[in-house]
């Protein structure tokens, strides 16, 4: 019998920012390295009947806010079934996308946007964009591991009392002025990092598909993967970064 | 009295720079005259509104800047531009300086400016131009940018229903802008040799007018072609008012409105440049299309599909692509996807340095389809540039490639970079990398080094 995962791609058409589909393509060629069978399902505004529950892995980009509205009243019909996805089975979601799973979403217009509510979230659209590496520890499936990618953020996000993904060590994660990056609820990752981080982390892809494994009851896969290029990338990257200039306030002043 | 104070101060600082340097344009009288009178540019006399374009847009911008002046002055207008100055207001300012006589007087047929979009609002202010053409809006230069809604809502500050749009028929972002200008003119290209598709799992966009998904039957640059949205209905026009149709690249000619036109380049994103200079000219400044034929006999722009460079005895081809930008490096991938013939490409994607801080992006080659390149014939891949080429690399994993079959090169040294190139067997290589490192190379094959 084949084993079976299946990938739910959110909205990808309409948040279709930074070369998100290479989260897909990480994903799928890790499952498939250890012999699973693929599915991916795009979801969109058209979709009828839309399950969290079929999924073993939901991927939601960053898009524009300017989509935001049509997608919260969507998703909203599946709030609580996304709530209790979480608890148990992987999500990512990535960039200005995190703000939508949150609370109010202050736009620089001064407009807002009632954003889902599943995270206690709140965020506050930026005048100007900000761009540059994201570098930091976090511990994903009871893994520590280290993030390397890069960041365009538009808005600071406010995680309030839920508990952030990652400890900076280089960047300037929700706001600039803390030691925070994203956050994490249950097997939820809500983080700003882009890169595509499923392809510059494959150790955090790798633990994605091993919880996958747990949740399905299928046996570990035991080969690992090999991660020399992107070990290799991951320190050419942290050199740049040692050496560059840069007008973030020092971490140890945050 | 300010107003005139700024302008022979920035008359005066013009002469004395051209007087120091014959070289490109500065923006600094522009700047002066600005900083003395903040209003400087609105209180040049005689600027018939109606007469002034911007040419605004996320790629093309300068190449139809060029072609429209181009055409205007060949058909004996005279023409105010900012070609050789920045497209930002200080640019502006510089030349309506330069032309305006001593009382601040402006003599011309038409005005024709590049405008930079992020600026469009500041410009706008001080300059109402009544027409303005958008070439496309598209990703680009996200450290600034963000995302394209950005770009649009600058946009949305100065796009006014007294405005004439001349507008990229097969570009939906664009052409949400219909909706509140006065008038729009349509330009468009039809589907031709170098049209494609791309796989069905690369995205396309929301709809600009309903959020719901687009769908494009063909595309004849990354995100531009036939489009429509099933929920709406919002679609490309199927009979534009300037359409260049009947693209032939082997004699190199097309055709407007019936006539037969020579083209000067031809690379699928210089078409849209075409229709949309042709339709500036015929609709804003009376010159129509025949008449403007005979300018494109003489026309010159900077870049072909590539630059050539030879080298030992092999043909390195060059080409420039704006970074963070996937629409240029599509473009660039199709181009050595046409070729047959057994390559080496040379892949230097590198690290973003437009401004503090530099960073590392390679994310947006994941938009881009390379898998036409790879199945054209690839005897090898270099993939070089400090700190990105091993993500250069996965690129092309991801899309199929062995690791084995890939040179990785942590470096930007133009000697190892030529000693991978003497490596490969074929003589016909391709060359991504940034402008420095291609002049670096440049000057070593031209230093007679080799
Ligand atoms: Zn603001
Ligand atoms: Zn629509």
């Amino acid at each position: 019998m084949t084993q079976l995962i299946k990938i739910g791609w959110l909205f990808p058409n309409m948040f279709n920012l930074h070369g998100d589909r290479g989260n897909i393509l990480a994903i799928k060629a890790e499952a498939q390295r250890r012999g699973y069978a693929v599915e991916i399902e795009q979801i969109n505004l058209d979709s009828e009947a839309f399950n969290p529950m079929d999924f073993d892995f939901l991927f939601c980009p960053p898009g524009e806010m300017e989509h935001f509205k049509p997608v919260v009243e969507f998703l909203e019909h599946h709030k609580d079934e996304l709530i209790a996805y979480i608890e148990e089975h992987p999500m990512l979601v990535t960039g200005t996308t995190v703000s939508l799973f949150g609370k109010l979403i202050h736009r620089d217009d001064n407009s807002t946007i009632e954003g889902l509510g599943i995270l206690s979230l709140e965020t506050t659209e930026n005048h100007s964009v900000y761009g540059d590496d994201i570098y930091y520890s976090c511990q994903y499936n009871g893994k520590e591991m280290e993030i390397i990618g890069s960041q365009i953020q538009m808005m600071d996000l406010e995680i309030n009392e839920e508990s952030p993904f990652g400890r900076l060590k280089y960047g300037y994660g929700n706001t600039g002025k803390t030691k925070y990056e994203g956050a994490i609820s249950g097997k939820g990752i809500f983080t700003n990092t882009l890169g595509p981080i499923l392809v510059c982390n494959p150790w955090l892809t790798e633990e994605i598909i091993n919880l996958i494994e747990v949740n399905k009851g299928w046996t570990a896969f035991e080969a690992h993967r090999d991660n020399s290029l992107e070990l290799m990338s991951l320190k050419t990257k942290t050199a740049l970064i040692e050496k560059k200039e840069t007008r973030l306030v020092k971490l140890s002043e945050r | 009295m300010k107003f005139y104070l700024a302008l022979w101060f920035a008359k005066l600082m013009g002469i004395a720079i051209k007087l120091v340097s014959r070289g490109r344009g500065t923006n600094l009288p522009g700047e002066k005259a600005l900083s003395i009178d903040p209003s400087f540019v609105k209180h040049f006399k005689n600027i018939d509104y109606s007469k002034v374009v911007f040419i605004t847009g996320t790629n093309g911008k300068s190449s139809t800047t060029n072609l429209v002046t181009h055409i205007l002055k060949e058909n004996g207008k005279k023409i105010v531009s900012n070609l050789e100055g920045a497209n930002l207001l200080s640019g502006i300012a510089t030349i309506l300086a330069k032309e305006a006589s001593l009382t601040g007087k402006l003599k011309a047929d038409y005005y024709i400016f590049e405008t930079d979009e992020r600026y469009l609002p500041l410009i706008y202010a001080q300059l109402p131009a009544e027409n303005m053409l958008i070439t496309n809006l598209q990703k680009d230069q996200v450290q600034r940018n963000g995302d394209p809604d950005f770009i649009i809502r600058k946009l949305k500050e100065v796009i006014n229903p007294k405005m004439t749009l001349i507008l990229n028929n097969e570009e939906p972002r664009s052409r949400f802008f219909e909706e509140i200008a006065r008038r729009s003119i349509y330009y468009s290209v039809s589907r031709h040799d170098e049209s494609f598709t791309k796989g069905n799992d690369y995205p396309t966009q929301a709809c600009p007018k309903c959020h719901h998904d687009m769908s494009f039957d063909y595309y004849n640059v990354d995100s531009i072609g036939a489009f429509h949205c099933e929920h709406c209905g919002f679609a490309s026009k199927t009979n534009p008012e300037y359409e260049v149709t009947d693209i032939n690249f082997s004699d190199r000619t097309f055709k407007l409105k019936g006539v037969v036109f020579h083209m000067p380049y031809d690379l699928p994103f210089m078409f849209y440049n075409y229709a949309g200079a042709l339709a500036v000219c015929e609709e804003i400044c009376g010159i129509v299309p025949v008449a403007a034929a005979k300018a494109f006999e003489n026309f010159k722009n900077i870049g072909g599909r590539f630059e050539v460079l030879k080298y030992n005895n092999k043909t390195i081809k060059y080409m420039r692509i704006k970074q963070e930008n996937p629409d240029t490096l599509q473009s660039a991938l199709n181009i050595m996807a046409s070729d047959s013939n057994e390559k080496m490409v040379a892949l230097g994607l590198y690290v973003v340095n437009d401004f503090v801080p530099h960073y590392i992006n390679t994310f947006y080659a994941f938009d881009c389809d390379f898998k036409p390149l790879i199945d054209s014939n690839v005897e090898k891949y270099l993939c070089f540039s400090e700190h990105v080429s091993y993500d250069t690399a996965n690129r092309l994993i991801y899309e199929g490639v062995s690791k084995d079959d890939i040179t990785i090169m942590d470096s930007d040294d133009i000697k190892e970079i030529f000693a991978e190139i003497d490596r490969a067997e074929t003589d016909n290589i391709y060359l991504i990398t940034w402008i420095s490192t291609f002049e670096k190379m440049k000057k070593f094959i031209e230093g007679g080094q080799n």
